[in-house]
């Protein structure tokens, strides 16, 4: 294999590595599939050391390495690109896909979203059925799916707007309670208590929790140990915001 | 036959947040279905161990596991990873009213005078059952990988 080559095929493997961490896969996925990538594409071996936020590749052909760092930005989770990117893989390794055919498929990837008007009425089913499962009445129910389509809605609109994701939730769990206090004031529902619970349970992190256990338990303890600090970032800042709003209304 | 009536509840609204969660996620639309079937089953799972008498955190450990072995068959036929069906499955289970309750404990602590014995008592014991709820739902998560695909991919 000449040097060139080599080079363009660590490219390849790095990009759907860094791809991979980046839409929030597990940190074994990602060494699995770069290693399994790199042997159909003709590398030697393939070496990872994966941190909070950068990745570092050696890739190694007769007797020559290449080593590579990738830095890697949180882009949210999306599991379309991980599910994608394993496709890629398990075709390569097939035999069905060369260098080029990979190339041409990893330009294509693009990550695509729900549209909002899909998102905000099923999150905010969601909610409404935590709250029913806990045990809520309906009007806890009905005050529950309109406080987390608020608040669903503010978070979408923050998160558009490349807020911090710590900002965004702490916004949104303030307008989210504000609204689910409703039922404490009007004496239409006997569990008011419930429906505030409930409505906030959107903002469960819960990917990176279990991404983070999930790293731990098989090893790659740096890793796990950042995305659980993520995790709970995300949770305490979404308790200020609660707190925030029902010391407003009074609660507290 | 009033069981059968709590299932059927639990299997419906468990169903409807492991879809949301799941779009959430970006899960591609022709997964949705599975993630609702894993969720039903796993909720379904745990109501029945539950009234059986087991305690809660066991009945979800057992209930994560049973998820985990369930998404493995989903993901060998799809071709995708297990943790795209399975974490939308178990968001049904998550402990949300147990951590309400442990977090406006501890804030109702922090705004009080004095250490009050009853705020304390329900900070930690709605916090320690939250944390292993959370525990086991991952780990029974990892089960099968952890048990069975030991030195082998799953895909």
């Amino acid at each position: 294999m000449y040097a060139d080559t080599q080079n363009d095929i660590t490219r390849q493997v790095v990009r759907a590595a860094q791809l991979l961490l980046a839409y929030g896969a597990e940190s074994d996925l990602v060494e699995e599939l770069s290693q399994r990538l790199g042997r159909a594409l003709g590398l030697a071996s393939v070496e990872l050391s994966i941190s909070a936020n950068a990745l570092v590749m050696t890739s190694l052909v007769h007797g020559r390495c290449v080593t590579t760092t990738r830095r890697i930005r949180e882009h949210g989770i999306n599991m379309a690109v991980v599910c994608e990117l394993q496709r890629i893989c398990l075709l390569a390794e097939k035999g069905l896909y060369g260098p080029n055919e990979v190339r041409k498929r990893l330009a294509r990837i693009h990550p695509r979203t729900y549209p909002r008007w899909a998102l905000i009425p099923t999150i905010a089913l969601s909610c409404a059925s935590f709250c029913h499962l806990s045990g809520g009445d309906l009007f806890a129910c009905l005050i529950t799916f309109l406080a987390s389509s608020v608040g669903m809605y503010v978070r979408l609109l923050l998160a558009a707007r490349h807020f911090n994701v710590l900002i965004n939730f702490a916004v949104t769990a303030f307008v989210t309670t504000l609204i689910a206090q409703l039922g404490y004031f009007q004496p239409i529902t006997e569990t008011p208590r419930l429906a505030m619970a409930a409505a906030v349970l959107m903002l469960v992190p819960g990917f990176p929790m279990i991404n983070a256990i999930s790293d731990m338990v098989k090893g790659h303890l740096n890793v796990g140990i950042s995305r659980w600090g993520q995790a709970t970032l995300m949770t305490v800042s979404s308790v200020i915001g609660m707190t925030i709003a029902m010391q407003l209304g009074g609660l507290l | 036959m009033e069981l059968l009536l709590v299932l059927l509840n639990d299997a419906f609204f468990s169903a409807i947040p492991a879809v949301g969660f799941a779009m959430l996620f970006n899960v591609p639309r022709r997964f949705l279905v599975f993630c609702a079937i894993a969720g039903s089953i796993g909720h379904c799972a745990r109501t029945i161990m539950m009234r059986g008498g087991l305690p809660i955190e066991w009945s979800t450990f057992a209930a994560a596991a049973i998820i985990g072995v369930i998404t493995i068959a989903f993901a060998k036929r799809h071709l995708a990873p297990p943790l795209l069906y399975a974490v939308a499955a178990i968001i049904p289970m998550i402990p949300g009213s147990y951590a309400y309750n442990t977090v406006i404990a501890i804030v109702q602590l922090t705004a009080s005078q004095s250490l009050q014995p009853e705020l304390l008592n329900s900070a930690v014991t709605n916090g320690l059952k939250t944390i292993f709820i959370l525990g086991a739902l991952s780990v029974g998560l990892a089960m099968p990988a952890l048990v069975y695909y030991r030195t082998r991919p799953i895909i």
